[in-house]
């Protein structure tokens, strides 16, 4: 079993060296996006003081807790963003790149997420310069308790692991259409609202937090995140975990067949 | 023990059919329809451990389609195939492990990383041993000359680098079966010889199994015993080199533009007339018999000629004149005389 493992760290954690180098990234690229994402903040910021001008609470939160949870979503929209798989597998289409992937003796599915996991891990850390500028300009409220943390983090991964199996199975659509392009588009534009990056769950009327609540993109911003700000409190995490765990099971299973079905249309049809 | 097996192969792909135009895309929208493409028909081969097959045909016969077949990429319509005792494409990853793939025009590398750094991932991918992965660099380093390009990453390499960094990579997990696809395309001489001879090597001390796909003539005279035709998707021959060479890979084809009518013309010895219309006159010779100027001196001896032209035997040349050699009226052997029996699937009566 430890052998197993062992084993399959060797050669699925050798994909993580393909994932762009730490150096590589601190290109004028990430510079430009922090100078938009301070910009961003600053306009939520204005935005949402000037919403609570007129009243004290909105669906049950104060300014104080409704700014906390924005700027620690801004921190860490990042995971919700359309990740590379979708990209991926449009392009692996394209240029036949699928085929080499056929050829390996790997799982295909489980080398890109190890890919992602480490990209975010990568986001995370190039975020710091935004969460410090967040910090000393506005101040956060961040739980003591080692645990809300640890609960935090598990969340997040779990969160992101649930998107990937979506985006998965949004990625083997590009087997049977080429409009892989202006999909990923509508998942970016509908992901930023209902993730809770923009607004909290608690502040949308029912039925848009239910529509909220069955799609995945906010197990992976508005979970983690409500739980870090202090709006979940810590004794939901079991809940919450056992949802992002369900979410995940049902997600990965059909990623799974869903990409066994595409493949067998490339085998088959020949693409 | 065949180490790859091929019965009766037959892939048919389904091509959606659609009317030009804004109406037909709608009806083909409703109502989908395929017309059928048969790529490949009825396909039965055997190879043995350690064989270097060629296996050609003109653009559009069927090898490509072949060969992914053999890789377990793509699923026949019908027949079986067998490698190393498997089924490639349901035991993929068992598969995938014993075998080597290389596109001529696609690279499994990864473009931003350097040379070793890919070498290193692959290696890792295929769990080889670390003492081994060392001195197999050291060994492509020397026959691939791979040294001065360790660390540069693919995006910079020229075609001639790229090839040879394919082939480490492929190759760096010692399979048992190596499939090139279009190895040397694109390639200069130096490059060519340099990356045949690699072949021979690692066929002569590993007992690699090769199948060589490709359109160069020189790939096969220098590296295949034995070759494999496929043309308009049927195997029409399956057998040694050297019969192909010998009947047919020898002649040349001479065209005259003759100034006046050809009457009463006297072919020149180890020459054929293949046509005769009005002002030109084509004759196929046989160069170890005879050359070129001799013929041409022999005819414009007879005739006022304006223009000639020297056709060189190219392999889509050969594939035709062994298609048609069994229909066409010539003083070559007939086809069936020269094939070898395609080798009957159950006969090997395991």
């Amino acid at each position: 079993m430890v052998a197993t493992f062992k084993r399959s760290w060797r050669i699925y954690g050798g994909m993580a060296a393909v994932v762009p180098k730490l150096f590589m990234a601190y290109s004028i690229w990430v510079w430009m996006e922090l100078f938009v994402s301070i910009i961003a903040v600053v306009i939520f910021v204005a935005f949402w003081r000037a919403v609570y001008a007129s009243t004290t609470t909105l669906g049950g939160l104060t300014l104080d807790q409704t700014l906390n949870y924005i700027l620690l979503a801004q921190i860490f929209s990042d995971a919700a963003n359309v990740s590379s798989v979708i990209y991926d597998f449009g392009a692996g289409l394209r240029e036949g790149q699928i085929i080499h992937a056929l050829l390996r003796p790997l799982d295909y599915q489980i080398a890109l997420y190890v890919q992602n996991v480490v990209q975010l891990v990568i986001n995370m850390i190039l975020r710091i310069p935004l969460a410090l500028f967040i910090w000393i300009v506005y101040g956060l409220t961040l739980p003591a308790d080692p645990v809300i943390w640890g609960a935090f983090a598990c969340s997040l991964l779990l969160g992101h692991a649930v998107l990937f199996c979506f985006d998965w199975i949004l990625g083997c659509t590009a087997f049977y259409s080429t409009e892989i392009w202006g999909m990923s588009v509508v998942r970016y534009a509908v992901a930023m609202f209902f993730s809770g990056a923009l607004i909290p769950l608690d502040m949308m009327p029912d039925w848009l937090r239910v529509i909220a609540t069955i799609l995945p993109f906010s197990q992976v911003v508005y979970l983690p995140v409500s739980l870090l700000s202090g709006i979940t409190p810590v004794s939901d995490m079991p809940r919450i975990w056992l949802i992002q765990i369900g979410f995940l099971i049902v997600l990965f299973f059909l990623s799974r067949f869903i990409f066994r079905r595409a493949v067998r249309v490339i085998t088959v049809q020949g693409g | 023990m065949p180490i790859i097996e091929a019965n009766r192969l037959t892939k048919v792909y389904k091509i959606p059919e659609k009317e030009p135009g804004v109406a037909g895309a709608i009806k083909a929208l409703f109502r989908p329809r395929f017309t059928s493409k048969p790529a490949v028909s009825d396909v039965s081969f055997v190879v043995e451990p350690g064989e270097i097959v060629g296996y050609i045909g003109v653009n559009g016969a069927g090898k490509s389609t072949t060969i992914k077949m053999l890789t377990g990429v793509l699923v026949p319509t019908s027949g079986e195939v067998r490698v190393i005792g498997r089924d490639p494409h349901r035991d993929r990853v068992a598969n995938a492990r014993d075998v080597g793939v290389v596109f001529g025009q696609r690279s499994q590398l990864w473009w931003d990383l350097a040379l070793i750094e890919s070498l290193m991932m692959v290696g890792r991918i295929y769990e080889v041993p670390e003492a081994r992965f060392k001195q197999l660099i050291d060994e492509f380093s020397e026959t691939l000359d791979l040294k001065d390009l360790l660390k540069i990453p693919i995006r910079n390499m020229s075609l001639g680098q790229k090839m040879r960094a394919e082939l480490a990579a492929t190759l760096i997990h010692e399979p048992k079966v190596v499939y090139l696809d279009e190895p040397t395309i694109g390639l200069d001489l130096l490059v060519k010889e340099r990356i045949r001879e690699f072949i021979k090597q690692v066929n002569r001390e590993k007992e690699t199994t090769v199948i060589l796909t490709t359109h160069d003539l020189g790939d096969i005279e220098e590296l295949c015993k034995r070759v494999l035709i496929i043309d308009n998707g049927g195997l029409i021959y399956d057998g040694p080199l050297a019969t192909i060479k010998d009947r047919f890979g020898k002649y040349r084809e001479i065209t005259f533009e003759t100034a006046a009518e050809v009457n009463g013309l006297e072919v020149p010895e180890s020459a054929d007339l293949l046509e005769k219309s009005e002002r030109r006159l084509v004759l196929r010779f046989d160069r170890t018999k005879t050359s070129a100027s001799r013929v041409a001196a022999a005819i414009m001896s007879q005739l006022e000629v304006c223009d000639l032209s020297l056709k060189e035997p190219d392999l889509s040349h050969i594939v035709k004149q062994i298609y048609h050699g069994g229909l066409k009226e010539s003083t070559l052997p007939p086809v069936d005389a020269i094939m070898t029996p395609v080798l009957s699937p159950a006969g090997s009566g395991r």
